[in-house]
């Protein structure tokens, strides 16, 4: 009650110096191990595939954090809290991250590097199905088109018939005259029905090439529309550029509400965030139908986006509780953050274990209930073998069991050492969960060693790589985030909510 | 409630007006330290820290909760498991009849913890706070009809094994009070 903070005596900020030795270490362990990656991709070009597996598993972990930054952030804004306006900046420096870490999948992109036919099937599939249905429609054409006009002659044919015997008939009673009106009728509807066939040499290509596609693959021709190059490359573009902007222009706004005070920022910040929202929440799903998803084109699940972001939202949160210690014991914040807003962060995060869980469990329930061939193939690999005691022991009890009966105890919730180690934990299973998304997808194709005896499920040595991908791409968010949280105050120091923040009980 | 054993007055004991929200923090840590456990405080609005300046423990109703929520759990696992695993094995859409099975039963306990939790929360509560009741002696003070309006107010029961009518009046006026009120029964 007595000694409310006073926004005011904190409106200078407070600057964080990065310390330069652990800077220079992230940017060594990082763009070091990311070169070393690479060198060993174009040594072992037999391994492209295995490697192209690890950079993506890295690349989305880190992603995912950085995506759930951006969510807490605009979350923040769009209900208006003002809970968390001191670790506010944290949140807006993670979120930034975004573009740098988007940079680094490029490779994965990028057919030239080997890695993007080896992850997404439907890349070499579609191309070897459309080359082999152009061969063949171009070999069917010419019998194709003559087929097709003496379809239509015969029909045209059929009407002159049907006219001719219309006029034979000598006196045609009212019911006889109708029946045979309808007859033209409808023979020269059909006939009208046929002439409009495309019969263009481009035109005729055409239908047979569908007809060969659809023949071939009929899951890939019924998803043509969203699995082609260019949608995709659209697509990537739009993902990229939804997210950077949202994060720069958020963060733009906060500090420039640092510098001048005017509370326009606020109130911009407040409105935009509301606009944000449903191209952030569209950008985050798609991305990672077309990561993770689309591993597997065959399968889908319509809680895809929401179990990626549910497990993002949560380890961000966790992600900022660490930091927010590890700031603290150097000396920063000391005063700013305080045990309630330990409190309130971890009650997200015990919020989002439950989440996570629910999501998580209601996909699986969902298609084991079901046990429809096309939705079941995703739970079958990884509930086979040790995949199998993979899914229970790290899924179901480490990510959900021991964090929520940790946290269901209030008084850790309190404790910074106890909670961020929780928050660790989060972190180390979130990984695990992304690794039981995209490497049991790693395993060769069972249909391409159909009849070879003992076909590997794992590919052997291959987690040395998955290791120093998650290293290597670590190291660069580290070094970026430590660029992000020395450009400006820590937290922001003239936002209107300040007080509100400093504060704050719950 | 009754207060057959003690012969000496009809009192339920005193409301005490404060002047502001500050004033009520601070005459509560008085009353705290002075070792008060029959006493609380009404304000139109929540105070924050004022259960620190009256030292209140932690509730025993997350503990209440907790066990309605173990109970749910095992009650709706207990009954699923039983009736269509053990006692009359059911085979619903080809699932193995044996532990196997156990996640086609997480909604309904999922449903049932929830159940019960919530009655335990609003039972409990209820059982915590003696409600329902017909009445209130403090509904006989017309100070303390004040609480809802701009009354920042004490009430100290005179069950309290440290009241005494003269000395906890004085203590009351010395600690600040503005306006103090006997409440009979």
């Amino acid at each position: 009650m007595a000694g409310l903070k006073d926004g005011d005596d904190y409106k200078d900020g407070e600057f964080f110096k990065s310390p330069a030795l652990l800077k220079l270490v992230c940017f060594g362990v990082g763009f070091g191990g990311m070169l070393l990656f690479f060198i060993l991709r174009f040594a072992m070009p037999d391994k492209a595939g295995a490697m192209g597996y690890s950079w993506l598993f890295a690349v989305i972990f880190f992603l995912s954090l950085a995506v759930g930054g951006l969510f807490w952030t605009l979350l923040h804004h769009a209900t208006n809290s003002g809970w968390g306006t001191v670790i506010r900046r944290l949140m807006e420096n993670l979120a930034t991250l975004i573009p740098f870490i988007l940079v680094l999948a490029l490779p994965l992109l990028i057919s030239g590097f080997g890695f993007r036919d080896a992850l997404w099937e439907w890349f070499p599939k579609r191309a070897a199905v459309l080359t082999s249905a152009n061969e063949a429609a171009a070999q069917e054409k010419d019998a194709y088109i003559a087929e097709r006009n003496a379809v239509i002659a015969r029909a045209q044919g059929d009407v002159e018939q049907a006219k001719k015997d219309l006029a034979e008939v000598a006196a045609p009673s009212p019911g006889h005259r109708a029946h045979l009106e309808k007859n033209i009728e409808r023979l020269e509807a059909k006939a009208y029905k046929l002439s409009k066939e495309d019969l263009s040499d481009e035109g005729a290509h055409a239908t047979l090439v569908d007809k060969h596609f659809l023949h071939d693959e009929a899951l890939l021709f019924a998803k043509r529309g969203y699995l082609n190059e260019t949608f995709f490359w659209l697509r990537q573009i739009f993902y990229f550029l939804v997210l950077t902007a949202i994060a720069f222009i958020l963060r733009g706004w906060s500090v420039q509400l640092d510098k001048d005070g005017d509370p326009k920022w606020f109130r911009w910040m407040r409105r935009g965030s509301c606009g944000f929202l449903p191209f952030f929440a569209t950008a985050w799903t798609f991305l990672v139908f077309d990561w993770l998803m689309a591993l597997d084109f065959t399968w889908f699940s319509t809680m895809w986006g929401v179990y990626l972001f549910a497990g993002a939202a949560l380890n961000s949160m966790g992600v900022l509780i660490i930091l927010v210690t590890v700031l603290r014991k150097f000396g920063y914040l000391k005063n700013v953050v305080t045990l309630e807003h330990y409190h309130l962060m971890g009650k997200l995060m015990l919020a989002f274990v439950i989440f996570w869980a629910y999501i998580a469990f209601s996909q699986f329930f969902l298609i084991w209930y079901a046990n429809i061939t096309e939705e079941t193939r995703f739970y079958l690999t990884r509930n086979t073998g040790l995949w199998n005691a993979y899914t229970i022991g790290f899924l179901v009890v480490g990510h959900f069991f021991v964090p929520f009966t940790i946290l269901l105890v209030q008084k850790v919730k309190k404790l910074p050492v106890v909670i961020s180690c929780v928050a660790g934990w989060n972190l180390l299973m979130h990984a695990l969960d992304l690794y039981w998304i995209i490497i049991p997808e790693r395993g060769p194709s069972l249909t391409a060693h159909l009849g070879e005896a003992n076909i590997a499920m794992t590919i052997p040595g291959a987690w040395l790589f998955d290791i120093l991908a998650l290293v290597s791409v670590a190291g660069i968010f580290g070094f970026f985030l430590l660029r992000q949280l020395s450009s400006a105050s820590l937290f922001p120091c003239r936002d209107p909510r300040l007080d509100e923040s400093l504060n704050v009980v719950n | 409630m009754s207060d057959s054993t003690s012969s000496s007055s009809e009192l339920f004991g005193y409301v005490a007006e404060f002047s502001s929200a500050s004033d009520l923090y601070h005459a509560a840590e008085k009353i705290r330290d002075a070792g008060f456990r029959r006493w609380d405080v009404h304000t139109p609005y929540p105070v924050h820290g004022m259960d620190h300046a009256m030292g209140l423990g932690k509730s025993w109703l997350s503990a209440i909760v907790l066990i309605g929520g173990i109970t749910g759990s095992s009650v709706a696992l207990f009954l699923q498991f039983f009736t269509q695993v053990s006692l009359y094995p059911t085979v619903v859409q080809d699932k193995p009849i044996n532990v196997f099975t156990l996640p086609a039963f997480f909604p309904v306990t999922f449903e049932l913890t929830i159940l019960l939790a919530a009655f335990a929360t609003l039972f409990g509560l209820l059982g915590m706070i003696t409600l329902p009741r017909w009445n209130h002696p403090l509904f006989n003070s017309s100070l303390f009809s004040k609480f809802s309006n701009d009354g920042f107010l004490m009430v100290i029961e005179s069950r309290d094994p440290k009241f005494k009518r003269e000395k906890t009046k004085e203590l009351l006026e010395e600690i600040g009070a503005g306006k103090i009120e006997e409440v009979n029964y």
